[in-house]
């Protein structure tokens, strides 16, 4: 079997007869995770609930990426005006619930259960985004569904998404939710990221005090209701043309009883979120955890703001983990040069010091953060319309990239770590593809997030399983060296097969090659994180080692049953990655 | 309280003003603005007295018994009910917050509220009509499930004639509606066990000929949602007479079987469920194993490649090859 890859080459998978006898294997390193954590951080993370986390952040977050692109076949002003005279006409006519009122028009987001379209509603003549959540597909049960748009239909605030309504054709839920234009906060950061020097800053403080008010009054609203977000980050962040900043993504969020009713828990228990922006109570997962959590969140997205990632966004999700909780809350200079982000003052510091302190009851409410002084820099929606929406992506990109992603053919659409189809971002592919390779290399995008679903997607197949491995691309971006793999694991069916693939160095990358392994359903999603590290760690031997070194690698495998007989020998719950000479 | 603030209403003032408020708003006069306004304020303070605030603890026992009391006596609970479309979106999120915890009250081992609710049915019928309205569907079926904990009223509730109004709910077109209407019904067929066992022993004809509609649904969402409380329902040993009931009808046995062949994975598993019971049962009367027999060889083919790659759940294996040998070893009946 034969499977194209993105822009050249192909998987190519061949079964392997059982009694086959196994090449070398250096089993030292079986378990990457365990690899990963540093004596003394075991004890306090829970590598079990790290796994049931992965599935669940799959769940719902494709919505965040209907921000990222939108085509609006009728042009700019025009539009503008009728949705207006839309908005004013609009109580009279409810949202209907039949697929014929819907003119479906570009995708603009795909996740492993659903795809996000633009679209109209033809009796209101306005334009919405519709989510098709195919139910077959939907693992988790119903009620968790259910639970999800009860959080949203039960919010009413201009800074939380807007919810239409919902119903069901054939085996999908349609979900219409208002259409937020201007992309995710993360999409404008990363473009601007693109065209700009933002060495020292990529917004400045106005922008990023007006921005981040308009999320602590959603965040207020969302906590008064009694829900926790659990994902506050600026990739799930919406931008309306208008200025609008909504909070979207309601894929953890949780609700939290209140009030003196004993009889239902207080705090939570579940891990989820994101690990650079995650609370260090979150991941402790011992006391549970409330509202706070979100703040820490947010004081993470505050950072983001300003130096265009989160910190220890260059750290795999363990390490990341590790290192929130046994550091000191991160600042604007976790991981900076001295003095590259001087140009934010004092009250800002404060702002992100206030929100990221360990302890959760240290940390302000939402309603207190909003009286801190460094929102009095705050502006109005028009000002973001031009510090945010005019630098975004531009009208027309949105629509060559929609339209290119409706074709669909090309492997820009791929399969995340968590198993979330997405689509990657780069404009080119094929021929100029070495073209957006260099930009991709400039950029310093986080590669460790749990997801890769978290906005509009990212590039993952250029970005680099360590910052290492990328300084060492950039030194020497002409030298490429073809070197042949072959993975071999067991299937679904438990059938061995081999992978073989080609490994390009400056062009491919680790983590690349897994998430198109996972991309082309060769291998489980769970999975992708284990052969990216023990693929880097292969070929990081290769390359640095001056002795000829161990040309196979053997690790344990995430998607093992917990009930299965493990063997290295048979690779039963194990893989192994092979250089062919 | 603000320093200098107006001193805090008492509960009978505050229950007193919100009355007026609905009521003026009911009328629909021309203050209605202002009527809106004066409901959302007063059921602000009422839900902080409950709950307190992040600034003021929830108020003393003695002021929560009496602002109860005052509910009591005033009927405010129905009114705020019967006009709940009429208030605005948070107002009807405060209403059901309200009336939860007024109704989680306890005295000991009494529950003041429920007795009350006992003696004034029509709540719960006004709530179950909820489902009717759009717009307040999901504020009634929080305060819906909230009654339904507790046995006497999930009673009055399932022995209504209202009850059988559910099956119409959760099909609805809005899937949030439909769902959370299913939800409660859910509540109200699975809480208490005996209360329920007895109900459809009692309905059964009545209740599973409502629900071979739901299973034969148009709508996805319901069939595989009513398909899987089947399951439930039949496998609990409280119901162990309405299964024995269920699986001796032939006309069960075949949708069972037509659900197994649905094009939908999910469906069909769930239809497995079901299935198994009619033929795990040792003493099958002749119309059920005269359609297992003439389908013998096909059933046991067809479990042989059913959902083979569920290799990793044993329970469904070593009951799936139950049920192949069971099928196998079939023998007319002889007489």
């Amino acid at each position: 079997m034969e499977v194209k890859r993105k822009n050249r080459g192909i998987f190519r998978m061949d079964p392997v007869p059982e009694n086959t006898s196994f090449r070398t294997k250096s089993a030292k390193n079986s378990n990457v995770r365990t690899e990963i954590i540093t004596p003394g951080v075991s004890g306090v993370f829970r590598q079990k609930s790290f796994g049931a986390c992965d599935r669940q952040l799959s769940a719902f977050s494709s919505y965040v990426r209907a921000a990222c692109s939108l085509n609006t076949t009728a042009g700019g002003i025009g539009n503008l005006f009728t949705r207006k005279m839309a908005v004013s006409a609009n109580t009279s006519c409810p949202w209907p619930n039949t697929q014929d009122d819907y003119e479906l028009r570009d995708v603009i987001g795909v996740g492993a259960t659903a795809v996000v379209y633009g679209a109209l509603c033809k009796p209101r003549g306005e334009k919405c985004a519709i989510k098709r959540i195919n139910l077959e597909k939907w693992n988790t049960s119903m009620d968790e569904l259910l639970k999800e748009i009860q959080a949203m239909s039960s919010c009413n605030h201009e800074n939380v998404v807007t919810y239409c309504t919902s119903f069901v054709v054939n085996d999908e839920l349609w979900l219409v939710l208002r259409l937020l234009e201007g992309g995710s906060l993360l999409d404008v950061i990363k473009h601007k990221m693109k065209i700009s020097n933002c060495k020292h800053g990529v917004f400045d403080e106005a922008t990023i005090a007006t921005v981040l008010k308009e999320v602590l009054k959603g965040l207020e609203y969302f906590h008064s209701n009694g829900q926790i977000h659990r994902d506050i980050k600026a990739g799930n962040i919406l931008l309306g043309e208008d200025g609008t900043v909504q909070i979207a993504d309601f894929g953890v969020s949780a609700w939290l009883a209140t009030g003196r009713d004993l009889s239902r828990q207080k705090v939570r228990h579940t891990f989820v979120g994101t690990p650079c922006w995650m609370a260090p109570e979150v991941m402790e997962q011992d006391h549970g955890y409330d509202f706070k959590a979100d703040i820490w969140s947010f004081g993470i997205t505050a950072i983001e703001m300003a130096t265009g990632t989160a910190p220890y966004h260059k750290y795999p999700p363990m390490k990341v983990l590790m290192l929130t909780l046994q550091n000191d809350p991160p600042n604007l200079d976790t991981g900076a040069d001295k003095d590259q982000y001087k140009v934010y003052g004092k009250t800002f510091r404060k702002l992100i010091c206030d929100c990221l302190q360990k302890d959760p009851t240290k940390r302000p409410t939402a309603t207190e953060l909003l009286k801190h002084p460094f929102f009095k820099k705050a502006k109005d929606k028009k000002y973001l319309t031009q510090t945010l929406v005019a630098i975004g992506p531009s009208m027309e990109t949105r629509v060559h990239k929609a339209s290119k992603r409706q074709t669909g053919a090309s492997g820009r659409l791929h399969r995340t770590m968590t198993g979330e189809w997405e689509w990657s971002e780069e404009e080119d592919e094929g021929a100029n593809a070495t073209g957006s390779d260099e930009e991709a290399a400039d950029d310093k995008k986080p590669m460790n997030e749990l997801q890769r679903a978290d906005s509009s997607g990212s590039d993952n197949e250029e970005e680099s399983p360590e910052p290492k491995a990328n300084k060492v691309q950039n030194a020497r971006p002409t030298e490429t060296v073809v070197i042949n793999l072959v993975l071999r694991l067991r299937n679904a069916r438990r059938e061995l097969n081999d992978i073989r693939f080609e490994f390009i160095t400056g062009k491919d990358t680790a983590e690349g090659i897994a998430s198109e392994l996972v991309g082309a359903g060769l291998v489980d999603p769970q999975d992708s994180v284990p052969i990216s590290v023990n693929l880097a760690k292969l070929l990081e031997a290769q390359r640095s080692s001056l002795q000829p070194s161990s040309k196979t690698v053997t690790f344990h495998l995430n998607s093992a049953g917990p009930n299965e007989q493990y063997d290295d020998k048979t690779l039963v719950g194990f893989a192994q990655i092979s250089i062919i000479d | 309280m603000p320093l200098f603030g107006k001193s805090q209403k008492s509960p009978a003032e505050l229950v007193r003003s919100l009355k007026d408020a609905v009521t003026a708003l009911e009328r629909g006069d021309k203050k209605a603005e202002k009527a809106q306004e004066d409901v959302s304020k007063n059921l602000v303070l009422i839900k902080n007295m409950l709950y307190g605030t992040s600034d003021a603890e929830p108020q003393t026992d003695i002021i929560v018994a009496q602002l109860a009391q005052e509910l009591y006596n005033t009927n405010l609970l129905l009114l705020l009910i019967q006009n709940l479309n009429r208030i605005d979106f948070e107002g009807k999120k405060d209403v059901a917050q309200v009336f939860n915890n007024v109704l989680r009250r306890q005295i000991g081992t009494r529950s003041p509220t429920v007795e009350y609710i006992c003696t004034k049915p029509e709540i719960l019928f006004t709530l179950m009509s909820g489902y009717e309205h759009q717009e307040i569907a999901s504020n009634c079926g929080t305060m819906l499930r909230e009654c339904a904990r507790y046995e006497a009223l999930a009673k009055i509730m399932l022995y209504s004639d209202d009850f059988y109004n559910f099956f119409r709910y959760v099909e609805v077109s809005t899937f949030d509606i439909a769902s959370d209407a299913f939800s409660t019904f859910k509540e109200l067929l699975t809480r208490h066990k005996m209360l329920c066992a007895e109900f459809l022993e009692a309905n059964y004809d009545k209740v599973f000929s409502h629900y071979q509609r739901l299973l034969n649904s148009e709508n996805y969402v319901t069939r595989r949602q009513s398909l899987k409380l089947l399951g439930e329902l039949l496998l609990d040993r409280h119901n162990f007479s309405i299964m024995t009931r269920y699986i001796t009808n032939p006309d069960n046995l075949k949708l069972m079987m037509n659900m197994l062949k649905e094009k939908s994975r999910n469906i069909q598993f769930e239809a497995f469920h079901v299935f198994k019971v009619f033929v795990a049962n040792p003493n099958k009367p002749k119309p059920i194993l005269d359609i297992l027999l003439r389908n013998q060889d096909k059933l046991v083919d067809f479990l042989t490649k059913f959902h083979t790659d569920r290799s990793e759940d044993e329970q469904f294996n070593d009951e799936k090859a139950y049920l192949i040998k069971q099928i196998k070893e079939l023998k007319p009946l002889e007489h």
